[in-house]
């Protein structure tokens, strides 16, 4: 960005993306203002699962590689970000130290320790299955999340530790996972509670920075030499294998990008819905992500992010009819049904599709 | 390549107008359904000339006929009211919903685009914690119809620690949730007791839904029966995953066991796989008694028919026949009327009937008093409220806890019993109150909290 930034950003190719971003940035920090505190509440849960399936489709669409098992990450963020809540922030004595802007720090103490143990497990993990391609690696991630479902659910972790005589044999708090409630902040004379259900303005806008920092992260990373080397693995492992790639190397470290983000993007959640179950971890959870990037469209940048608004807001019209919300799943598989026998790449591919017919008529 | 893609344009051509039509269906669907959101918040929001209530219960899966026997109870009771001239005057709507595959979204859907000014609800203890922060930065007066963990009417976080702050805390009292049916503690002192009084020190197995659930209902039965001075043998404890479609492994490790009692804490679908499966095995001929906790329904004697055993002691929240006043017989005709013709459900009340009709009654009467739709103004009046026209007698919400009075009843299996359906029903029901001192003196030293 060190020259020639008003060229570049003004030049023809980029003039209509500037515009874009833009506008929607504008949409987005204004939204919340305008709209109820449901409707702001419902924006930054799409704003969440836009940055996660994103994160997913760093692997999916960019490397080949279709996990089934990603909501691994969101618990185990989750878990993390719980404990850092419950036990750590009061043990570390956060409240005495910061005063009124305590929370705050609780806030990015949970964002980091969350992304962390994310990235972390996904070291092992992904070591573990970027050994498989194809169906063998869907499979695996699924088998890893399941365990994960299970020990989180039978609490397996407070059993061992009471075992070794620590604590009372409760960890994870099996099926009831873990709940707790986040404060009030008063951050230069600005008093707010940060997740207020009933306003949720305050945790809406910082999770438009999370999100913004997340997708403009990833965004440099797909669009650097490391994300063309990932394409390329998708494309062809074999070929690119012969032009030197160490491809098993190359997924792995996509692997580990791919759960710190879903990570970043599990914090906010269960922050936003203020506690973590282990229904987080199991298989229909790690669906929510696939279903997203293949409505919205896995072969472009926005594809999943347009995947969550489209999943989200369709969950949303679903929800006010008793009899549409009964049989959801249904109406959902008939929506996928749509995309996937119509649209070449999802609902993305259809709007470009519908933008370029447009673009026709006008000549 | 090109002439492929040409070969292909027509096509795609075609295919885009095709597609253009479904998206434009899209578009009207979804330009419609908000219209219709916003058409029906505009008409009642900020305390118009409607009062309306929300509710969120579990309508499909393993608790559908729980959930929805609580649903028709509702519907009866706010029907009633608004034939005898509404709340002050004012007409009653409720909107029930199904938890679906995300619960605090329908509840924060009813509280602040339906705009409910009170609301109901609630099929399973771990959505009801994992909700509890939820609703209470809604703000909207909340009462729990069919919830058993006593941790959410346990105030008392000095000492059973605050369930949100701490592993292993037990007191999740939220100041605008309320409850009325009797929950785990009532219905394990119960049984508890009962065992104490009519079999004394025995052998006793356990089996319960693999979650929360199963596992506090035993951990209180073990702790009432201690407290009552009952050194009872714990002989086997199984526990078969929620929803399990074959309990015999864990059928024949408690038959093994040889106990002289069998404790279990399964409801609705569960209950019905447990007895049907544990006849086949012969179990009920083998042990003296077997007990459950909320298992006495009439959707589950209805679907076991013939199989239900005679003679073993099942409990819940209400059963029809359990209570001789005029409250409970004008329930039962309300609710027979309104059902009679119906039959996808029995036409009397499941075992959530009682809480739900009376919190209805509960809601009326607090926002006559309170004189508004107010939410802090509701949950004031709430605070040591007494609801006269209980079906299961009178009942008071207790103003430290939020937990009403309500008695849980314990009965025995038999086909002699009055039931409009082929199957067994409670007879010899006996009902059971307990006080929060009498709570807190038998559950000393195992940790628990009355929740009482």
């Amino acid at each position: 960005m060190s020259y020639g930034v008003r060229e570049r950003l003004l030049a023809p190719d980029n003039r209509m993306q500037v515009v874009g971003i833009a506008a929607a940035a504008i949409v987005l920090v204004v939204a919340p203002f305008v709209l109820g505190g449901f409707q702001t509440s419902l924006l930054a849960r799409t704003l969440i699962f836009a940055l996660f399936a994103t994160a997913f489709n760093l692997l999916y669409g960019y490397t080949g590689l279709l996990s089934f098992g990603h909501a691994m990450f969101i618990a185990a963020s989750g878990y993390a970000v719980a404990k850092v809540v419950q036990q750590v922030a009061p043990a570390l004595g956060i409240e005495s130290m910061f005063g009124g802007a305590a929370l705050m720090v609780v806030w990015i103490l949970a964002l980091v320790i969350g992304t962390a143990m994310a990235a972390l497990l996904a070291v092992f993990i992904g070591y573990l299955s970027v050994q498989l391609e194809e169906i063998y690696f869907a499979m695996i991630t699924l088998s890893f999340s399941m365990a994960i479902w299970v020990i989180a659910n039978q609490d397996i972790i407070g059993s061992t530790l009471e075992a070794f005589g620590i604590g009372g044999g409760t960890f994870t708090n099996g099926s009831d996972g873990l709940t707790f409630r986040l404060g009030e902040v008063n951050l230069f004379g600005l008093e707010f509670r940060l997740v207020d259900i009933a306003d949720p303005i305050a945790f809406y806008l910082l999770t438009l920075v999370v999100f913004a920092a997340g997708m403009y992260a990833l965004y440099r990373i797909v669009n650097s030499p490391f994300g063309t080397t990932c394409q390329a693995i998708r494309e062809n492992p074999e070929r690119a294998r012969a032009l030197g790639i160490d491809t098993q190397f190359h997924s792995w470290m996509t692997f580990i990008l791919s759960g710190a983000f879903s990570g970043l993007a599990g914090a906010m959640l269960v922050m936003l819905k203020t506690g973590v179950l282990p229904a987080d971890a199991f298989w229909t959870s790690s669906a929510t992500p696939v279903v997203m990037t293949v409505i919205g469209g896995p072969y472009a940048f926005l594809g999943p992010t347009v995947g969550a608004f489209t999943y989200e807001y369709l969950r949303w019209i679903i929800r006010q009819y008793p009899l549409l919300e009964e049989f959801w799943e249904f109406s959902f598989g008939f929506l996928l049904l749509i995309v996937v026998l119509f649209f070449d790449n999802g609902v993305y591919g259809g709007i470009r599709r519908l933008r370029e017919m447009i673009a026709k008529r006008r000549e | 390549m090109s002439e492929d893609h040409a070969g292909h344009s027509a096509e795609r051509s075609r295919r885009l107008t095709t597609g253009i039509d479904r998206r434009g269906f899209l578009a009207a669907a979804g330009t419609g359904a908000t219209a219709a959101v916003a058409g029906c918040s505009g008409l009642g929001g900020g305390g118009g000339d409607t009062i309306k209530i929300g509710g969120v219960y579990l309508l499909s899966g393993i608790a559908q006929a729980l959930g929805t026997s609580s649903a028709n109870a509702a519907r009866v009771a706010v029907k009633q009211i608004n034939e005898n001239g509404g709340i002050d005057g004012q007409d009653v709507e409720i909107e029930v919903r199904d938890h679906g595959d995300d619960p605090q979204a329908q509840i924060r859907s009813l509280a602040q685009e339906y705009n409910a000014d009170v609301m109901i609800g609630l099929t399973s203890s771990g959505v009801t914690l994992a909700s509890a922060p939820t609703i209470e930065s809604l703000g909207v007066p909340f009462t729990l119809t069919d919830i058993g963990t006593p941790y959410i009417t346990e105030p008392d976080t000095d000492s059973f620690g605050n369930y949100f702050e701490a592993d292993d805390g037990k007191a999740a009292f939220t100041p605008n949730m309320f409850r009325t049916n009797s929950n785990t503690s009532h219905m394990t002192y119960a049984i508890a007791k009962f065992v104490a009084d009519n079999y004394g020190e025995s052998r006793v197995a356990n089996m319960g839904p693999d979650y929360a659930y199963g596992q506090q209902c035993w951990d209180y039965f073990k702790a009432y029966s201690e407290g009552l001075g009952m050194n009872h043998e714990y002989v086997a404890s199984e526990f078969p995953s929620l929803g399990a479609s074959d309990m015999t492994p864990q059928i024949n490790t408690v038959l093994d066991a040889e106990p002289d009692l069998l404790f279990t804490s399964f409801w609705a679908g569960d209950t019905t796989t447990f007895i049907s499966q544990a006849a086949e095995q012969g179990l009920f001929d083998q042990v003296d008694d077997v007990f459950d906790t909320i298992g006495a329904d009439p959707t589950v004697y209805e679907a076991l028919g013939d199989t239900t055993p005679e003679g073993i002691h099942m409990s819940g929240w209400y059963w029809p026949t359990a209570y001789d006043n005029d409250n409970n017989q004008a329930f039962l005709d309300a609710y027979r009327n309104e059902y009679e013709g119906d039959d996808t459900t029995p036409n009397i009340p499941g075992f959530t009937g009682g809480s739900t009709w009376a919190a209805i009654y509960m809601y009326k009467k607090a926002i006559e008093a309170a004189g508004s739709t107010n939410s802090d103004d509701i949950i004031s009046e709430l605070e040591g409220i007494t609801i006269d026209n209980d079906p299961r007698g009178q009942t008071t919400i207790q103003e430290n806890t939020h937990q009403a009075t309500a008695p849980c009843v314990i009965g025995e299996t038999s086909f002699d019993a009055d039931v409009p359906y082929d199957g067994a029903g409670l007879v010899n029901t006996q009902t059971y109150t307990l006080t929060r001192e009498r709570s807190l003196e038998l559950l000393q030293g195992s940790g628990l909290g009355p929740g009482l």
